[in-house]
């Protein structure tokens, strides 16, 4: 195998070099006024262009709206995979702080919108748009103190546990907004 | 070296055996008691039904029969202290590492999580050295489909070939000399839901393999394609019509509840069974005597107990079915209805033995739902079930119509958490096989005690999505352990002993050998050797990450026995030691993460083979 890609590694390095060498004016990177052909960028953005243009939530901090999110989350059966308080499993945790393709609104939506490669089905052929931004409205809740319905155990699962020795690692406080 | 002499001539006799054995099939079907697969100082009243791996490991499952049980005895109970590291790899790929390698003409064969690439290596004198490996570039959209971390079972060789499954839905056949590709062929369609993750059978010709997705409404199935050419023969599916089921004339259920026609559909609701779940991600056995396959079934998709009224036959079922046309001779349903995820997935691991003053021929099948089942398996009777850890569901079996004796309140509905339902979603015990030693006549069985809270919620199927509808806490169970191994006697149907471990339930498969050694591992990162017929720890080591894997054994050019294992944590209940699973949420990973709250700090992902010598 590295026989093969040897020499090939060597002859990119080599075109690179002289490429390198050559007197070429600066790429322009996205003309001024040029319309871009993203809307979102999950990468960074090469080039010292504008930022694109973010599009907020319409339902961003609107309560009702997250709480319509949290059942569509369900209704969906993106719980199946996030987890039902969206603590992961078949898909990524959304609680942590680790986003791969972005945690902002625009970002999540656009990760739902359009699906992701590692089987993140692209859902702007299914769900309407404004359910997404409720959807996105709710994941934007978890793990703040408005978050809806919050993983708490109930009682007697509880005393269950602490009967068996064996308590569940108390949840870490939720961090202030 | 007088063990080992001795354990040579042993080898040649059993080799010698197995020839002898194989060239006289007829002969051997027709007598009333086999034991021409017998080993040496077996315990009296058991008999061996099909041939064990001598120096080769060549199927998944180690022998048809299911037994996981090595005739090679040159590690012994003497000398095992005396293991040592002989070889590793680490490939990198942080997810669960299940079943375990082939060993074939001086091959070692290591099947790798999704990706699922099959890397062959040259094994000397000092070592293992990588010769060549394989890789199908399965699509990544099988990934996020995968109800349990994106695992691969193993594959099985014949005919100078690998076979194996990967993640989205192909069957491969790969040259066990080049890593070439002889043939590739589609089982199933990620889009709706359908993963593979087992580890195929291979029967003369024919080359069985299941399907994974109960979790995403699949409709369970066989399937069965040409050894040679990859073509697909036929297909015996767990729901629908009694055609499409494969149930014929000979069809002869042994109990009235399991008799009757298109029960696969009359026992759902209107097009239920048309996603039904009910797939097949377990083992599968081989009787060369009656030319019969078993193999279990699933749980019933989806969890939610109200979407679905009726028994949903034929989830969470027992099969035998004619090993060259797939007829179903008879099917046994363990648990009609419900719902806590109770896959009946378990490998029915085979053999002869005196019960109750009569030879017959058994199965035992240790399912998710926490029973020991014998059976009779030529007719499908129920000879006992008793439970090898807690269970509250039932109050035991009634022999006499097949069915359990259910405890009231315990089934789950919408809308309201039924606390103390044992075992749990993750099962009493899971994918990981036991081992048989015909020389103790116990079963080594890894087991977990961990319980659940349930609670049904509505769902919606939507194809490729996961289709489950509950709510569901995993909960340690009572004594104070989550997970034992269990030394299971046959003959009297109850555990003899046990080896607990206090925070993390069992996820590793049993190796038991002719050197009364039974080998496993933990989570938190042991491999253990342990006494046969005692339990008593022999030896173990730490490796790298948790064992979700099978050990095998294998005897080197060199003559002597090597054991091999991987170590890589994941799986149902390992993947709670993912980053991408949250430590604040009791609910992840369908439940177990409340159960397994500690993982994070006892393993880490990592996956790599190991290989010992003495």
């Amino acid at each position: 195998m590295s026989s093969v890609t040897s020499p090939l590694v060597a002859f990119a390095t080599a075109l690179a070099l002289s490429l390198m060498g050559c007197d070429q004016q600066p790429l322009e990177v996205a003309p001024a006024g040029a319309a871009s052909a993203t809307e979102t960028a999950v990468g960074p953005i090469p080039g010292s262009g504008q930022p694109l243009p973010v599009r907020s939530n319409p339902y961003a901090g609107n309560p009702t709206a997250a709480n319509e999110g949290y059942q569509f989350f369900s209704w969906y059966n993106c719980s199946g995979c996030h987890g039902v308080h969206g603590g992961g499993g078949m898909g990524p945790s959304l609680r942590d702080p680790v986003w791969i393709y972005g945690g902002s609104p625009d970002q999540v939506f656009a990760s739902i919108s359009e699906g992701r490669s590692n089987g993140m089905p692209s859902w702007g052929t299914k769900i309407p748009e404004q359910q997404i931004w409720k959807i996105v409205a709710y994941i934007k809740t978890i793990n703040t103190p408005s978050e809806i319905d919050p993983p708490t155990m109930p009682l007697a699962t509880q005393q269950a546990h602490e009967a068996s020795g064996n308590p569940p690692a108390s949840p870490p406080p939720a961090p202030q907004p | 070296m007088k063990q080992n002499r001795i354990g040579q001539i042993f080898l040649l006799a059993a080799s010698l055996g197995a020839l002898l054995t194989t060239s006289c099939t007829t002969k051997v079907a027709a007598a009333d008691t086999n034991n021409n697969y017998d080993v040496p100082g077996m315990k009296p009243g058991i008999h061996l039904v099909s041939p064990l791996p001598a120096g080769d490991w060549t199927l998944a499952t180690g022998d048809y029969a299911n037994t996981r049980f090595s005739p090679l005895n040159k590690i012994n109970t003497e000398n095992v202290k005396n293991l040592h590291l002989i070889a590793s790899h680490n490939d990198g790929i942080p997810h669960g590492f299940e079943g375990g390698p082939l060993f074939v003409n001086n091959t070692l064969y290591m099947i790798e999580p999704f990706p699922n690439d099959l890397v062959a290596f040259g094994f000397d004198k000092v070592g293992i050295s990588k010769k060549w490996f394989y890789s199908p570039n399965p699509s990544n959209r099988a990934v996020g489909i995968a109800c349990c971390d994106v695992v691969n079972r193993g594959g099985t060789y014949a005919g100078g070939k690998i076979v194996y499954n990967i993640l989205d839905d192909y069957t491969v056949a790969v040259d066990a000399n080049t890593g070439r590709e002889i043939w590739r062929t589609k089982v199933g369609d990620p889009n709706l839901g359908e993963t593979e993750t087992m580890a195929p059978q291979i029967v003369k010709n024919i080359v069985f393999v299941g399907i994974s997705g109960g979790e995403l409404g699949v409709r369970g199935r066989l399937t069965a394609l040409d050894l040679q050419s990859g073509k697909i023969l036929w297909r015996a599916y767990n729901t629908g019509p009694d055609s499409d089921c494969l149930i014929g004339p000979d069809f002869k259920p042994f109990y009235k509840k399991d008799q009757g026609q298109n029960l696969g559909v009359s026992t759902w609701g209107p097009d239920q069974w048309k996603r039904g779940g009910a797939p097949v991600w377990g083992w599968i056995s081989y009787d060369p005597g009656l030319n019969l396959i078993y193999y279990g079934t699933g749980n019933t998709g989806p969890w939610d107990e109200d979407e679905r009224p009726g028994d949903n036959k034929w989830a969470i079922t027992i099969w035998a079915r004619d090993a060259t046309t797939g007829q179903a001779k008879w099917a046994w349903q363990a648990l009609p209805h419900a719902g806590w995820d109770y896959d009946q997935v378990a490998e029915n691991v085979l053999f002869d033995m005196e019960w109750q003053g009569r030879m017959r021929k058994v199965l035992i099948n240790t399912g998710k739902a926490g029973y020991a089942v014998l059976m009779d398996r030529e007719t499908g009777e129920l000879l006992s079930a008793e439970p090898f850890q807690p269970v509250t569901w039932s109050t035991g079996y009634d022999l006499k119509t097949g069915l359990p004796n259910m405890v009231a309140n315990l089934e789950t509905h919408r809308g309201k958490m039924i606390t103390g339902i044992c075992p749990s979603n993750v099962g009493a015990k899971n994918y990981e096989p036991d081992a048989f030693s015909p020389r103790t006549g116990l079963l080594y069985i890894p087991a977990r005690n961990i319980c659940m809270d349930k609670e049904d919620t509505p769902v919606n199927y939507i194809a490729g999505t996961p289709y489950v509808g509950a709510k569901v806490l995993n909960i340690k169970g009572p004594g104070g352990y989550q997970g034992e191994l269990v030394a299971w006697d046959v003959a009297h149907a109850k555990k003899l002993w046990g080896i607990k471990e206090a925070d993390l339930g069992l996820n590793s498969g049993v190796l038991a050998t002719a050197g009364d050694i039974v080998f496993y591992g933990t989570m938190d990162n042991y491999f253990r050797a342990v006494d046969a017929r005692d339990g008593k720890l022999l030896w173990e080591t730490k490796l790298g990450s948790g064992l979700v894997s099978d050990p095998m054994t294998f005897l080197g050019p060199d003559g002597k026995q090597y054991i091999a294992v991987y170590a890589g944590i994941g799986g149902a209940l390992g993947s709670v030691a993912f980053k991408s699973i949250s430590e604040q949420d009791p609910y992840a990973a369908l439940g177990a993460a409340a159960a397994e709250a500690n993982i994070k700090n006892k393993t880490g992902p990592g996956g790599a083979l190991y290989v010992f010598g003495y």
